[in-house]
């Protein structure tokens, strides 16, 4: 006998979910079967009641006959306990709710603007937003937390919105005229912004500057896309361009460099230069591209449809297919292993681009065939000869082996005039790392049995999942199939049930700590289901009719609610107790700052923040130590240049197998797949690297000599000037007696090491 | 709570992945985690509570080392016809070249070992060879991946972090995964090789070094005094001390300051753990430390003794490093380059096996060796004496915790290309190294994309191999 009493909940239920339910459930009813209810266990299948049968076929020896087929079969100590659970009537809680027909899923119904509920505090009501918190709260009878005092208002704003924290000057404005609509606004013009929260939508596609594996290669002008994500922020382009843009840049009609760069999007991901199997890895390509969309754009977990329907989704495994038939007349611009980026422009300026260039190799050829026949060439008579031959395969051998000593003859040789010449009438175009359509004429994709890429079973054309609503996918154009175009139009068209929850979602989530759907990649039935459902679909319906997809105009309006502007102390012990996750949202959440935030607010109270722009990676310093477990220590990681490594982290170079160790241990995301947000651990490595790393110190010695240049002397104040630049406040003389002891004898760099370390450095909120 | 899976709470997921999703406002676990050493959750009574993975990088040759094959040597020179696949990207393809290493019975057993493993042989009757092994890829990146991580593709957890994630820590002044590396370079593909993939950063392989400081950022920094570094830390408690009262609902911020001194009390633990002064002459000299050849791999195999006995979870050593034939990975001439590679480990390997039973921990400890393939029978060319790589048929070995010893499981084709009897996937393996730890890899997941995603993967069924276990 167990030692406790079995629990239908905790017991049976867990164990039906788990090797059950996926056959006999809401999804799937095999044998007309439903597990996922006691209600229904009870019912039966086509066969009338299955209750006495159950132990029979668990415990069956007979491999055709046992249950569940797939897996092992369950372990003795699990049909004990069905076997009790049964014996003893196989009870369960009467209001036990039986799963809804997967159809009727809250995500896959039309967004509507829900009504605004009336609440008793009309006077805490800043915004719509505040009415749907504040109705949930005076439900249960709770009250909001007080709002935050403004010097907190102000650090929450700036580390929300730039990542940064605001300047004396910028403390000292906000206090005399504590007007936050102002600030909030000031902030969401600047670039800080852009780089602030494209920062969050990298996370989002799974952006590194490299494919990882063996060679873990730089990938070409990888960093033009970051820039677009960033100046695309910064001037507030509509999200649902910025979603067109990025799936199908190419394919649009006002294509431009900008627009082409954007499809970098679909070249983000890790792949093997040295795959183990070509056809395999091909459809892992494609399945890299199809995942991100569907995470970050969809919130769907498409790819779990690979092998086999959805176990827990109502995703078909055509659904997969249909979705890979849009991607796949897609190939990746190459040669060889070398990776190419392409050059991106209007289809007339790269167009115009290859005539320059022919013409460029036109007069090298013309100059070529002269040069040699002019007898010039230092190269010997015979190999002379083969170049102005090339007949027998000894002479094209030859070619091909003096053809670098030929054109450093040619190059020192030739004159330029008229290639610049031709240069200057038509500029290089900038470039873009992505993939390509070769004709408008797709491949045919089929549905792979088992996912396996030999066994191909039903062709299938693009199309978008059947559970949502259909789509007419465009016809091709001159050049392409327009596929992508297609799936784009109806990832952003006003009937997509998911697209605005999920990026009005994310965009909560960074204002809050946590999204109002907790699993902000998975909007599906796996997923958790909103904390306010009806907030979720107002602002989603309201982020798409009236601000036109304007993610600034969301800022504001969160900004603006009195829900955001909470005091973040969530002291009341009954509210704790009852809901510790703050899913009620009854005050805001004190939030550690990401990684990114946390090394940029240490440059930027130093004094040594570089606030330059966009361009290649930069290349932050890491301790030789750290690169020993590397195949190629030497190569691997360019020298400190201080004052390039010292601009915001979000252009730090993103090496697959060689994070920045500082990022690596304060729980950067994962790279590989569309996060869904970061993470919080509480380690000791994290306390050694903040503490005790060359960057630390290095940011302590600078923040120490600004203290001692802009507050002179005196201890005391050079210790305000301290609390006010990395904290926005003044000290307590509590705190002024501890420093002031320990500047007796410990020197003020060793203070500022100290402040970078403290709880509230590195968190806002 | 469930008693089929660990830890699960209210929405199916487990506690540990709460914990690791979840930020602020998350009263009431954080502090208690980190303060206590977790206890753990194991399926069932663990056999072994640690291990240890030698990884021979670069893909010993099986031919040589534990897979004797006599119908080889009558073969010696001859082109191969079989059907197994020859040759990794394209290298020239040679005869069959019969073990210039002698094998010979050892222990009560009659374990066949080669030549090049004299000390290892000395324990024939603990090893536990399995000769069948197989995985999917021809290729190193991808090789070192899924011995790794079960996975040919990044991004997944490494073995170490799925032990960490199903045991807990036992001693949380030290990181539980250890990685050391060869001083010639790491493994390629790197840190993906001891990545927590998709989960929490604390489940990570940590690069331990075995001489000067072992942690990356552990020392006091140059020019700090330890009495000023003490005074820094003791200030930083106090103010982070005072700013806890205006949110004493998180422990979160509670832990993190915590956080510190179990990081000041790493600072000595691990510097100790490297220090090997107090080691007596006879003891490094068994593990080879006064030799040059030796020295390096036996002083990390001396430190891992003392990381075992301070409870890590999860050493793992690398024999080779960087590129060719500064690893395991013989393709111009496999004699030299086994001959200096077992040269370097074969003495400390076994030194370690013999200092474990002496000190207690072998029952405890399960030892794995091995590396991401195994060798071609056939030679890399006509007349060279190097071998290719060969991911259909290879050897690996296991001793110690729950492992029944001198014998040999499962065998390659009559020369040793492929295994043919009781033919097992690296996620055998896998399952098996779980198992003898306690953990059911069918039961030890995690939820992450829609998945409960495991060691062993989702689409193929794996096995336990039964064989293994005393």
């Amino acid at each position: 006998m167990p030692a406790f009493a079995i629990d239908y909940e905790e017991d049976i239920k867990a164990l039906l979910k788990q090797r059950c339910v996926s056959c006999h459930g809401a999804l799937k009813q095999k044998a007309g079967l439903r597990l996922d209810a006691g209600s229904l266990i009870h019912k039966g299948g086509n066969d009338g009641p299955i209750l006495e049968k159950i132990i029979l076929r668990v415990s069956s020896r007979d491999e055709e006959e046992r249950m569940p087929p797939e897996g092992s079969p369950l372990t003795p100590e699990e049909i004990a306990a069905l076997d009790e659970w049964i014996s003893n009537g196989a009870s369960f809680s009467d209001d036990e709710v039986v799963p809804g027909s997967p159809e009727s899923h809250w995500s896959f119904q039309p967004v509507k603007r829900p009504k605004i509920p009336e609440v008793k505090d009309k006077a805490w009501i800043e915004n719509p937003i505040d009415h749907f918190v504040l109705a949930k709260l005076e439900e249960k009878g709770w009250s909001p937390a007080g709002k935050a005092e403004p010097r907190v208002l102000l650090r929450r704003a700036y580390f929300d919105l730039i990542g940064l924290p605001p300047s004396i000057e910028e403390q000292d404005a906000f206090l005399q005229n504590p007007d936050l609509t102002r600030v909030i606004d000031g902030l969401l013009t600047r670039a800080g912004y852009g780089e602030r929260w494209a920062r969050h939508w990298l996370d989002a596609v799974r952006y590194a500057d490299t494919n990882g594996y063996e060679r873990d290669a730089t990938k070409p002008f990888v960093w033009s896309y970051r820039d677009y994500v960033i100046d695309s922020l910064n001037s507030d382009k509509p999200y649902d361009r910025f979603i067109i843009e990025q799936l199908a840049g190419d394919e649009l009609p006002d294509r431009s460099s900008e627009t082409m760069i954007a499809t970098a999007f679909l070249r983000l991901g890790p792949w093997d230069d040295e795959p183990a199997d070509p056809a395999t890895d091909r459809y892992d390509q494609l399945d890299d591209i199809l995942n991100a969309t569907s995470q970050a754009m969809l919130g769907l977990t498409l790819a779990c449809a690979r092998c086999h329907d959805h176990k827990f989704e109502p995703l078909l495994q055509k659904d997969y297919y249909a979705m890979v038939a849009v991607f796949n007349p897609l190939h990746r611009p190459r040669a060889g292993r070398t990776e190419l980026a392409i050059p991106a422009g209007t289809l007339k300026e790269v167009a115009a681009l290859e005539t320059r260039d022919k013409a460029i190799n036109h007069l090298k050829e013309v100059f070529e065939q002269k040069y040699l026949q002019s007898g010039k060439s230092k190269l010997p008579r015979d190999v002379v000869t083969a170049f102005l031959e090339s007949k027998t395969k000894e002479q094209k051998d030859l070619s091909k082996k003096n053809r670098k000593q030929l054109d450093e003859e040619l190059a020192a040789a030739m004159p330029q005039d008229e290639i610049n010449q031709l240069r200057q009438n038509r500029p290089d175009l900038p470039r873009a790392y992505t993939w390509q359509e070769k004709s408008n004429a797709p491949p045919k994709t089929h549905l792979l049995i088992r996912g396996a890429p030999g066994r191909h079973g039903d062709e299938v054309g693009p199309a978008v999942p059947v559970i949502l609503n259909s789509h007419q996918f465009p016809a091709p154009s001159d050049y392409s199939s327009n596929r992508r175009l297609g799936l784009a139009n109806w990832i952003v068209s006003r009937e997509n049930p998911l697209t605005a929850r999920v990026i009005v979602n994310r965009v909560w989530m960074h204002h809050f700590g946590h999204g109002l759907v907790r699993t902000p990649t998975d909007f599906g039935i796996m997923g958790e289901t909103p904390t306010h459902p009806e907030l979720l679909d107002w602002l989603a319906h309201w982020f798409v009719h009236d601000a036109n997809w304007s993610l600034k105009k969301l800022h504001r309006l969160i900004l603006q609610s009195n829900t955001w502007q909470m005091a973040s102390n969530l002291e009341n012990r009954a509210y704790l107790q009852s809901d510790s996750e703050n899913r009620l949202l009854w005050g805001q959440n004190y939030r550690r700052l990401e990684v990114e935030a946390i090394r940029d607010s240490i440059l930027a109270v130093s004094g040594k923040l570089n606030r330059e722009m966009h361009g290649p990676h930069t290349y932050p310093s890491i301790p030789p130590e750290a690169l020993e477990g590397h195949s190629d220590p030497e190569a691997i990681w360019k020298p400190l240049d201080e004052k390039s490594a010292s601009r915001r982290t979000i252009y730090a170079f993103v090496k697959r197998s060689l994070m920045l160790p500082m990022l690596e241990i304060l729980d950067v995301c994962d790279t590989t797949q569309p996060s869904p947000g970061r993470r919080v651990t509480t380690v000791p490595t994290q306390a050694l690297n903040l503490f005790n790393s060359e960057f630390s110190n290095r940011q302590a010695r600078h923040f120490a000599a600004r203290l001692k240049r802009e507050a002179g002397p005196n201890p005391v104040d050079q210790i305000r000037l301290t609390y006010r630049l990395a904290l926005c406040r003044e000290p307590t003389n509590d705190e002024l007696d501890s420093i002031g002891n320990f500047l007796e004898t410990e020197s003020l760099e060793e203070l500022c090491r100290v402040i970078f370390n403290l709880n509230e450095f590195v968190y806002s909120g | 709570m469930s008693r089929f899976r660990p830890n699960l709470t209210p929405c199916n997921r487990t506690r540990r992945e709460f914990l690791g999703n979840l930020g602020g406002g998350f009263a009431g676990l954080a502090l208690a985690d980190l303060l206590h050493a977790e206890s753990g959750t194991p399926h069932f009574a663990p056999k072994a509570t640690r291990a240890v993975f030698l990884f021979m990088n670069g893909g010993p040759s099986h031919v040589d080392t534990f897979d004797p094959k006599p119908e080889l040597d009558r073969c010696d020179g001859k082109s191969y016809s079989g059907d197994a696949e020859v040759g990794s990207n394209g290298r020239p393809i040679g005869n069959l070249m019969k073990s210039p290493f002698a094998f010979k019975n050892h222990g009560r057993s009659g374990l066949p070992i080669s030549e090049l493993f004299p000390h290892i042989a000395k324990h024939a009757d603990d090893l536990c060879v399995i000769r069948s092994l197989h995985s999917d890829t021809a290729a190193h990146a991808s090789g070192c991946l899924q011995m790794n991580t079960g996975a040919i593709s990044i991004g997944k957890p490494a073995l170490g972090s799925w032990i960490n994630y199903g045991l807990g820590s036992a001693n949380r002044n030290m990181p539980g995964f250890v990685v050391m590396t060869d001083p010639r370079g790491g493994p390629i593909g790197s840190a993906s090789n001891w990545s927590s993939g998709f989960m929490p950063a604390s489940h990570q392989g940590t690069l331990f070094r075995s001489t000067g400081s072992p942690l990356l950022d552990l020392a006091t920094p140059k020019g700090t005094s330890d009495q000023t570094q003490r005074r820094g830390l003791d200030l930083l408690r106090d103010l982070n001390t005072k700013h806890l009262a205006t949110h004493p609902e998180m422990d979160e911020l509670a832990a993190r300051i915590e956080s510190y001194e179990l990081a000041y009390r790493m600072q000595s633990e691990a510097t100790d753990v490297v220090d090997l002064d107090r080691i007596d002459a006879k003891t490094k000299s068994m593990y080879g430390m006064d030799n040059p050849l030796t020295a390096d791999f036996g002083r990390k195999c001396l430190i891992t003794r003392q990381l075992l006995e301070r409870g890590v979870r999860y050493v793992q050593l690398y024999s080779g490093g960087g590129h060719i034939e500064e690893t395991w990975d013989g393709h111009t001439n496999c004699i030299t380059n086994h001959k200096l590679h077992a040269g370097e480990t074969d003495q400390a390997i076994g030194a370690l096996m013999t200092d474990l039973k002496r000190s207690g921990l072998w029952d405890e400890t399960l030892l794995i060796w091995g590396g991401e393939f195994g060798r071609t029978p056939t030679s890399e060319g006509v007349g060279k004496f190097g071998r290719d790589h060969n991911w259909q048929g290879y050897s690996m070995w296991l001793a110690g915790g729950g492992v029944k010893g001198g014998q040999a499981i499962g065998a390659t084709d009559e020369i040793g290309f492929k295994a043919v009897e009781d033919r097992h996937h690296v996620s055998d393996l896998h399952a098996t190294i779980l198992h003898l730890m306690g953990l059911d890899h069918e039961r030890l997941t995690f939820y992450h994309q829609g998945l409960d995603q495991r060691l062993t993967g989702v689409t193929e069924e794996r096995h336990v191999i039964r064989e293994v276990f005393a």
